[in-house]
């Protein structure tokens, strides 16, 4: 093979290098157009396969009342995670992750909180999320798992917000209560993967001021494998707590209030008659919201619900009752814008009676005459039945309805009974027989078909009192809503000296007894069922003002209940008289908040 | 040899690539096995650049040898072991990754590619077998290759029994055996190749009846993972979680590495196991290094080093001794390019995806130790030239 490279040598090289570039020449051609041309679809292809976008909530804002204690607050608690990514590998991850929880809750001491079920959900849905195993940690118990977890790779303590309510019963009605979130909320154009359950309101001031309570959602970004698991996160946006909800309700007076009412059915509102902000909406019996968070049981709903003393009902907005003789305020504002005068005198023989109707008076013997105040002291059936017919019904129906009752109040709140007005067209649309006398005449009294609910009597009272109604309200910021009534001076003077002499010495004297303020007020003892379970609720109305003695120089119009009572007088009045003095008397002890505020947890910012 | 004759003979461009390659590879082990997270695996680069050393003591052994008595020694028992080995593992090997490759710590069918090629440089290109270039010449080389590539086909291991194939067809065509027989060979073999793709096109084809895809089937003659790794290469789309899997996270891996790069040791491709665990650092180890390096950076420089360790071992056709220098330059440059061509073509879509290892990068110590002794090989026809005024 000598004599310079043969033919097949330059072939033999030529074309072996025209194939090897022609292929080089392919595979970088196909490299750029993939790393180049495509290059942008295929990141993002990858970006979309390995992300996993969460929406996380932020802490819910607190309920407080007007002096910042909490009526909802949250904690943080203490719980144990675990990371599926821990257990991936060939097999079973679950059989893997059940045999290391195993021994987890030997460590801690209780089985997992979450059902076999969930777990597997959990490693369906949501792998590569962490799994809140136990919640509710103690210190014992997250001592016990701190100290061996170097033997449980994939387990980690991490802390959950969670709802309470510290004040336990009190005001459990007015804050209502949270419950997981049933449909997550999802915030922004964007749409999550995951997105964080977050409590939602469910009763009450929680319910009402769910989206206002909400914190801002903020944004994790979960980086993922091929088979799902999670392979890191990263916040992109912090949650941000809600704004706390600041309300006008007085925790002090609310203790008060309930203090009255323990052991029994019953309910009191407060309203400041100025503005209409409610300090007190108690209902009895209540019940522990704290039993009820994060999730109601069947169990506990239903012994709830069952209860007889209905303690899930919130009495104070909801409850409607026949307001009796406190209608009488109602009645007597009537008849003197229908023209009678406030002196005009009546003559009471013990009863009133039309036709085959009687209707007895307390005093069985008769007050004899009787002027409009007089009356109203001695809460006299026979005058104001005669009153009420006088002016009639158009007259009696509009002035219940300008003193806010038959309609909602307008308060801020889920629960806002309307109660009822009757009048003629009412009557025959709904039971089918017209309007007698005798309905009248019990409408007068306050009795037959009329409802009201507590605070639409505290309304009442306090509109009689200020001579202006207020829309109540819950939350401070809302700004006043109040309106003059239509009756002039004199005639709600005439309604208010009735109502001072029902304190000072008629049916209601015990319901300013020892308090640093000057009362008014109204009793009622209003008839409810017939036979066996024929039944007084005891009702007491007062206005109070403060004298320079008084603690506050607020002006306060209460209104209470109490189902199954003796009589307004001795039932209602002196409770009344008791929250009175807790609000106005100096050194009472009520006066004081009655435990220390909680440590709010790293909680909400800006006030409401 | 003095060193100015050294230096001159020497194909430095050849041996210079390797270098680099050698380089690379350990650099794209060292993040992939980083990215597996047990130390062992974290190590494997350490022990592919001993394993380099090594084999570039032998390729150095090899080089300053003279290649015509090498072949002369060694060619024929090595040929015999080789097949030997290959009986051997499909008897007593260790089964791995659905193939039964390994026997103890090497693989017999990476060490048969380049005994192979040894024994026929050996047998076609000695004077000796000046005359024998006719049909007969033809049969028998047929059956010197075909022996190896139906043992390799046993194991099986289809991507090596397929680039031994070019790589000895190369050498045959520069002896000159029968040349009509092996161009109409190959011809046979690209209509046989479009009709099998033709005939799994038609029956994979999506919307094709079952009975039809059925009869279709039975006269195809590929195992039913064969069948699947076709159509996945001409309906990509259709099996994008199976089989189709690996292709399409291969290609996302290299495509999202764009101009760039993502960075040494970021890959999100094997970080976050998108690529099959052990694929990642064997066949698809480009796939992390393309992501990782980009295409200036990485891919280019990758396909320039091949591409000038081909040629230049293929140049040194032109300069060698004899025939046998010719054939063996040949066959191991395409051999390498074979190799380099059928691993990036099958994670680009180009070729449909069979199991074969990225010279110099891919974890594989016999392959390295193999590819090393054979560019040793070349460089000796290249060092052993004969020229005039010398």
């Amino acid at each position: 093979m000598k004599g310079g490279a043969p033919f097949s040598a330059y072939a033999a090289f030529w074309v072996s290098s025209a194939v090897f570039l022609a292929g080089f020449a392919t595979l970088g051609v196909r490299l750029h157009e993939e790393q180049i041309v495509n290059a942008a679809a295929h990141a993002r292809r990858m970006a979309s396969q390995s992300h996993r976008t969460v929406q996380t909530s932020g802490l819910r804002g607190r309920i407080l009342d007007r002096r910042g204690e909490p009526l909802a607050d949250n904690r943080l608690s203490l719980c144990v995670a675990v990371d599926a990514a821990a257990f991936r590998g060939p097999g079973d991850v679950e059989e893997r992750l059940a045999a290391a929880a195993a021994a987890v809750a030997r460590a801690v001491g209780r089985p997992p909180d979450v059902p076999e079920a969930a777990v597997r959900r959990h490693l369906r849905l949501e792998l590569p999320r962490l799994l809140i195993l136990w919640r509710g940690l103690s210190e014992d118990e997250l001592a016990r798992f701190e100290e061996n977890s170097f033997r449980f790779p994939g387990f980690e303590c991490v802390t959950e917000a969670e709802r309470i309510y510290p004040q336990g019963a009190t005001a459990a009605h007015l804050a209502g209560r949270v419950g997981r979130d049933r449909k997550p909320v999802q915030s922004g154009d964007s749409r999550p993967d995951y997105i964080d359950r977050e409590p939602c309101g469910r009763e009450g001031l929680e319910l009402q001021y769910d989206e206002y309570l909400r914190g801002v959602p903020g944004e994790e970004r979960l980086l993922v494998d091929a088979r799902g698991f999670s392979a890191g996160r990263e916040t992109v946006a912090p949650a941000r707590p809600g704004p706390d909800l600041v309300l006008t309700v007085d925790l002090a007076l609310q203790r008060a209030a309930e203090a009255q009412l323990a052991g029994l059915c019953g309910a009191c509102a407060a309203i400041d008659p100025r503005n209409g902000a409610v300090r007190v909406l108690a209902s009895a019996p209540s019940y522990n919201p704290g039993e009820c968070v994060p999730v109601l049981s069947e169990a506990t709903y239903r012994r709830l619900a069952e209860d007889p003393g209905k303690p899930l009902l919130a009495r104070a907005v909801a409850g409607t009752y026949a307001p009796g003789s406190t209608f009488k305020l109602v009645t007597a504002l009537a008849g003197l814008s229908a023209g009678h005068a406030a002196s005009e005198t009546r003559f009471c023989d013990g009863a009133w009676e039309l036709g085959g109707m009687k209707i007895k008076c307390a005093r069985i013997w008769g007050h004899g005459e009787l002027d409009l105040p007089h009356a109203l002291c001695e809460s006299c059936n026979p005058y104001f039945c005669g009153l009420g017919v006088a002016a009639g019904i158009g007259e009696l129906a509009r002035t219940a309805r300008i003193l806010g009752l038959g309609s909602r109040t307008g308060i801020d709140f889920p629960a806002d009974a309307a109660g009822l007005v009757p009048d003629a067209a009412w009557k025959e649309s709904r039971r089918g027989a017209p309007w007698r006398t005798g309905d009248l005449a019990q409408m007068s009294i306050g009795q037959g078909m009329l409802l009201a609910t507590p605070l639409q009597m505290a309304r009442l009272a306090a509109a009689v009192g200020s001579g202006r109604i207020a829309t109540p309200r819950l939350n401070a910021a809302l700004p006043p809503d109040v309106r003059p009534l239509p009756f002039s001076a004199g005639q709600l003077e005439a309604v208010r000296l009735g109502m001072r002499l029902v304190v000072d010495g008629g049916t209601g004297r015990r319901g300013g007894e020892g308090v640093e303020a000057r009362v008014i007020g109204k009793t009622g003892t209003a008839q409810v069922g017939s036979g066996a379970t024929r039944r007084k609720n005891a009702w007491f109305v007062a206005y109070a003002t403060p004298t320079a003695a008084s603690r506050t120089q607020e002006p306060l119009a209460v209104a209470l209940i109490v189902e199954d009572g003796e009589s307004g007088g001795t039932t209602a009045a002196p409770r009344v008289a008791e929250i009175l003095k807790a609000f106005y008397n100096r050194g009472h002890a009520a006066a004081q908040p009655q435990s220390p505020a909680p440590a709010p947890a790293q909680a909400g910012g800006g006030a409401a | 040899m003095n060193v100015r004759t050294f230096a001159a003979r020497f194909d430095w461009v050849s041996f210079l690539s390797a270098v680099a390659l050698t380089g690379i590879g350990a650099a794209a082990l060292a993040s992939a096995g980083e990215a597996r997270g047990t130390a062992f695996m974290a190590s494997r680069w350490k022990s592919m650049l001993a394993t380099a050393a090594v084999g570039f003591v032998l390729y150095f052994a090899i080089a300053f040898s003279d290649y015509r008595r090498l072949l002369d020694r060694f060619a024929i028992p090595a040929y015999v072991l080789s097949i030997v080995s290959l009986v051997a593992v499909l008897v007593v090997g260790s089964v791995q990754f659905g193939g039964r490759r390994w026997l103890w710590f090497f693989q017999p069918s990476e060490v048969a590619k380049l005994c192979t090629l040894a024994f026929l440089a050996h047998v076609f290109g000695s004077w000796r077998a000046e005359g024998f270039r006719g049909f007969k010449a033809f049969l028998a080389a047929c059956a010197a290759m075909g022996l190896p590539v139906v043992l390799i086909l046993l194991e099986p291991d289809l991507g090596t029994a397929l680039v031994l194939i070019p790589a000895a067809v190369a050498m045959l065509l520069v002896t000159g055996v029968w040349r009509k027989g092996i161009v109409a060979l190959l011809a046979a073999a690209a209509v046989a190749a479009s009709a099998l793709l033709g005939a799994v096109c038609e029956a994979e084809r999506p919307g094709v009846a079952p009975e039809r895809r059925e009869a279709i089937r039975r006269f195809i003659p590929l195992r039913d993972h064969q069948i699947a790794r076709v159509k996945t290469f001409l309906f990509p789309e259709t099996d994008a979680l199976g089989a189709g899997y690996n292709l399409r996270q291969a290609r996302m891996a290299i495509g999202s590495g764009g101009a760039g790069g993502k960075g040494w040791k970021r890959g999100e491709a094997v970080r976050r196991g998108l690529l099959p665990p052990m694929g990642a650092m064997t066949d698809f180890i480009f796939c992390a290094w393309a992501e990782e390096t980009g295409f200036l950076k990485g891919s280019l420089p990758l396909l320039a080093l091949f591409a000038a360790l081909c040629i230049s071992t293929a140049r040194v056709a032109l300069a060698a001794a004899d025939l046998r220098g010719r054939m063996l330059a040949t066959g191991v440059a395409t051999l390498v390019f074979a190799h380099v061509y059928v691993n990036l073509g099958m994670s680009l879509g180009l070729v449909p995806v069979t199991g074969l290892p990225l010279p110099f990068v891919s974890l594989g110590r016999t392959f390295l130790a193999t590819v090393l002794c054979a560019l040793g090989l070349a460089q000796s026809v290249s060092l052993h030239r004969e020229e005039y005024g010398e």
